[in-house]
């Protein structure tokens, strides 16, 4: 039981790993199999017990033949006895009538199966004999089993098993076999009737011509016993007589008619017994099963082939069925796994039978649904978080507000009117700008503008300590730029660059095209920076650094570039320590229409 | 790689499958060809110049023959007992193809020496007498046979000179008779003198040590009313009638038929190359009361199939 459990997890164990196709192909080659092989033991089956049967048939059949043969020769010998009992014995008085003459006319009439006719007294005493007229010296007719026989069971004939015949006296001592037909006899003699004995004695080659030309099948064989199982012919008989070879006579006598199974010296055999008539001998009929196994084996060799071949054809077939099959199954598979994988671009190919169309359908509009919520879920991210640069971005430093507004007053109050009222006007249009209507892509000269006025503010602040340029090149009229990117580099200009020089500053910016490419470079003469530390500014894990900016500002309009319009997008920085620092904003050329859909949230 | 080893697992199952189709073919071809065995060519050479007293061998033999797929050519010599023409007609049943033969040496010993070399290249059965080189003997044990034939003798023997015929020459079989009976005689304190032939003056006890020299003496002894008591060995028809009227006293017997059947069984044995062994034949002594005894009748008295007569 432990060991089918072992065996039955074993083969689960395989199940799991093996593919469709090769489950669906041994388990269609298996079931066929087992189909044909179940068919082929049936008809393996069928064809051997058909023939056991045929043999058995056969062999009853022949032994039919060789029963009549056999009983009408032993019947005609038996009318040979009844003709010398009944035409001359009876009919007779020995005392004055020679039987001799009748007995040599019916021995000469049937000289080819009879040995000896001769009739005998009650004490064994010779009457008549035919050839021969006399008996050996020391002969005793009376202990002859024949004569007992017929003198013990006066009714019968009496059949003997084959002996050499002795009692004769025959100069060329021929010693002839033969088997003894008896019967108890009344003889007349004087008008008087005693008892005696009349033997016939056929030749034993009659009943071997009547055995031997008897052929069963394969290498069959018939010999022919007595009811006590005593051999009286056998295809083989000296052998057996010599101890070479045995049979299983005894055994045989104790079977009924008809056809058994026995197993003797090893060997399978099938037995047909047919018992003769009026004698109680029996006829055997044996056919060793070998021998029609033997014959039956080539077409059961091509039955094995023919079912291989099958077997082979349906394999072939199963395999090939299969593999159509679970074709698009496994291409889908190799296609999730893909997915999986996290490759782009997979097609989910849509093949094969229905519930494979189905599903492979399924899969893929799933995929498509997921690719879907996923570039949403992105951009919802992207629109979120840039959301949020602007808001940053949008709103101005209270400290900046403060103190443009402080000198405001401190201009109001110094009559500075002409000054104040150009700073309040820089201020408001900062904020008209900043606002935009909520747009958060404005045209290029709007974005100019807007640096310009926070310019304007910042130098009268810093009292004029550095110069500001603001130049769009020919070809940039009427194109768009994400607003609010200029100032928080400016910014950065100023305090960073400008404001603790010594020299006065420049600050220059210009927008111009590349290709197809906005650029806007914000370039100042301050006191720039080390290359290294600038490719820093951008990265978003640099830490917070306490001694100076941080380029939170920096890296937000950079990450505002990105997110609106990818990853090629956004600023490069370019510094040299004490020769001044280039930002370098990349954006796309964008003109109205353009503008208008990436406003509405499209990525270009 | 799933899929790869998929594949080459059902090219396997097919090949496997295929490999069996072809042999399902090819086995039956072969174990055709080897179901029939070559019938095989088998000499039988004689000592004497004539094969009569080796008719119930003879039909031993041919049913040996028939049943192990061989055939049977019979030689006899031109002169008895003549080692070297049997030596000639062995080389010349050899070199004519015989795969094995059935040999009653004139004198083994001689024939050994002289065809030791084709011995080995064409296996030799002997009856009678052993052989050395031969692929076995099928005989009586012949010193026992000897023995027991002369103790037949020492129950009636009342004295007076046992003659023992001395006839095969060098036949080694046929002389470790004589000599087992010779000592047993002599231990039995019975005098006992070799002879070739019978001698003309009276005698009383005769013993004879092969079927012609016991056919012979019990012949003799009837046409000239001689009145010694015979003892010899042999089971043809005229010894066994010799033995019925008393012309021989007692005689040893055993089956010619069972000889002759299992000298070609081993014959046939040797020449295919398997493996095999021979016993020596149970024997009788037989008295002149005994032959109609159903079972001394089936050793005596061969049941002769018509096909054959």
């Amino acid at each position: 039981m432990t060991v089918f459990r072992r065996l039955a997890a074993q083969w689960a164990e395989r199940y799991r790993k093996m593919s469709i196709q090769m489950v669906l192909s041994l388990s269609f080659t298996a079931v066929a199999a087992a189909g044909m092989v179940l068919m082929g033991a049936s008809l393996v089956w069928r064809f051997s017990a058909a023939s056991e049967q045929m043999v058995a048939e056969n062999t009853q059949r022949v032994l039919a033949q060789a029963n009549l043969n056999l009983d009408s020769y032993l019947r005609r010998m038996m009318r040979i006895s009844d003709t010398v009992y009944y035409r001359s014995i009876k009919n007779m008085d020995l005392a004055e009538d020679d039987l001799t003459g009748d007995l040599s006319l019916l021995y000469e009439e049937n000289r080819d199966d009879l040995v000896s006719l001769a009739v005998f007294d009650g004490q064994g005493g010779l009457v008549a004999a035919v050839p021969l007229t006399s008996v050996k010296r020391d002969a005793a007719p009376a202990e002859s089993g024949w004569f007992q026989a017929a003198s013990q069971n006066m009714e019968n004939l009496h059949f003997s098993t084959p002996h050499v015949q002795n009692i004769f006296d025959d100069p060329d001592y021929p010693y002839r076999w033969v088997v003894s037909l008896s019967r108890h006899v009344q003889l007349t003699r004087d008008g008087a009737t005693e008892g005696g004995v009349l033997l016939v004695d056929m030749s034993f080659s009659g009943i071997e011509q009547v055995c031997r030309g008897v052929t069963l099948g394969g290498n069959g064989y018939l010999y022919l016993i007595d009811g006590s199982g005593e051999l009286i012919y056998h295809p083989r008989q000296q052998l057996i007589y010599a101890d070479l070879l045995t049979e299983n006579n005894r055994e045989a006598a104790s079977y009924r008619d008809g056809s058994h199974q026995e197993k003797f010296r090893g060997q399978a055999r099938q037995v047909t017994i047919k018992t003769v008539g009026y004698t109680g001998w029996k006829l055997v009929g044996v056919v060793p099963t070998r021998s029609w196994a033997d014959s039956s084996l080539q077409p059961l060799l091509f039955g094995l082939t023919l079912l291989l071949f099958a077997i082979f054809l349906i394999s072939f077939l199963n395999f090939l069925i299969s593999a159509r099959i679970s074709d698009p199954i496994r291409r889908l598979e190799r296609s999730i796994r893909e997915l999986d994988r996290g490759l782009a671009g997979v097609e989910i190919e849509e093949g094969g039978c229905y519930e494979v169309q189905r599903l492979s359908h399924a899969v893929a509009s799933m995929v498509s649904t997921m690719r879907h919520l996923m570039d949403d879920i992105v951009r919802q991210e992207e629109q979120k978080r840039r959301s949020e640069l602007e808001v940053l971005q949008s709103q101005i430093n209270p400290h900046f507000l403060y103190n443009t507004l402080d000198s405001v007053i401190w201009m109001t109050e110094s009559g500075q009117r002409q000054e104040a009222i150009q700073m309040v006007t820089s201020l408001a249009r900062l904020f008209r700008i900043s606002l935009s209507r909520g747009k958060s892509i404005i045209p290029l000269a709007d974005e100019l503008d807007h640096a310009r006025h926070y310019m304007n503010i910042q130098q009268i602040r810093f009292k004029n300590k550095f110069v500001t340029e603001i130049e769009a090149q020919p070809g940039t009229e009427g194109l768009y730029t994400l607003k609010l990117i200029i100032q928080p580099l400016l910014e950065n200009a100023i305090y960073h660059g400008c404001a603790s020089a010594e020299d006065d500053g420049v600050i220059r910016v210009t927008a111009y095209l590349e290709e197809s490419d906005l650029l806007i470079d914000v370039a100042d003469n301050g006191l720039g920076m080390r290359p290294e530390l600038a490719a820093s500014l951008l990265d978003e894990d640099r830490p917070a650094n306490g001694s100076g900016g941080s380029g939170i500002g920096v890296r937000n309009v950079h990450q505002r570039v990105s997110l609106t319009f990818g990853e090629g997008y956004g600023l490069t920085i370019f510094s040299e320590p004490d020769e001044g620092t280039l930002v370098r904003i990349r954006l796309p050329a964008l003109d109205k229409e353009a503008a208008d859909c990436c406003q509405q949230g499209e990525v270009l | 790689m799933k899929s790869r080893k998929s594949n080459w697992i059902q090219i396997g199952i097919l090949a496997v499958l295929g490999l069996a189709v072809i042999l399902s073919l090819v086995i039956p071809q072969v174990f055709r060809g080897r179901a029939s065995p070559q019938l095989l060519s088998l000499s039988v050479m004689l000592r004497d110049t004539d094969s009569s007293g080796w008719t119930t061998a003879r039909q031993g033999m041919e049913q040996a023959a028939d049943e192990l797929g061989a055939e049977l050519r019979f030689l006899t010599l031109t002169t008895p007992n003549d080692s070297a023409e049997q030596e000639i007609l062995f080389l010349r049943e050899i070199e004519g193809g015989a795969a094995a033969l059935v040999a009653v040496p004139a004198d083994p010993s001689a024939l050994s020496a002289a065809l030791e070399q084709w011995l080995v290249v064409c296996p030799t059965v002997t009856l009678e007498s052993p052989m050395e080189g031969a692929a076995g003997v099928v005989s009586p044990d012949n010193p026992a046979l000897g023995r027991q034939l002369a103790e037949a003798l020492l129950e009636d023997w009342n004295g007076g000179e046992v003659l023992l015929l001395d006839t095969a020459g060098p036949c080694s079989g046929i002389t470790g008779r004589l000599e087992a009976a010779e000592a047993a005689l002599a231990g039995a304190g019975v005098p006992a003198r070799r002879i070739q032939t019978l001698p003309e003056e009276a005698a009383l006890w005769v013993m004879a040590f092969e079927p012609a020299a016991t056919q012979r003496a019990a012949e003799k002894k009837e046409s000239e009313e001689r009145g010694f008591a015979l003892y010899g060995v042999g089971t043809s028809a005229a010894i066994t009638a010799c033995l019925e009227r008393g012309s021989i006293t007692a005689m040893a017997a055993w089956s010619d038929y069972a000889a002759g059947y299992l000298a070609v069984r081993r014959a046939v044995e040797a020449a295919r190359g398997e493996a095999g062994t021979l016993s020596a034949l149970p024997f009788s002594i037989l008295r002149g009361e005994d032959i109609y005894a159903p079972e001394n009748q089936k050793l005596l008295f061969p049941i002769m199939s018509s096909s054959s007569r």
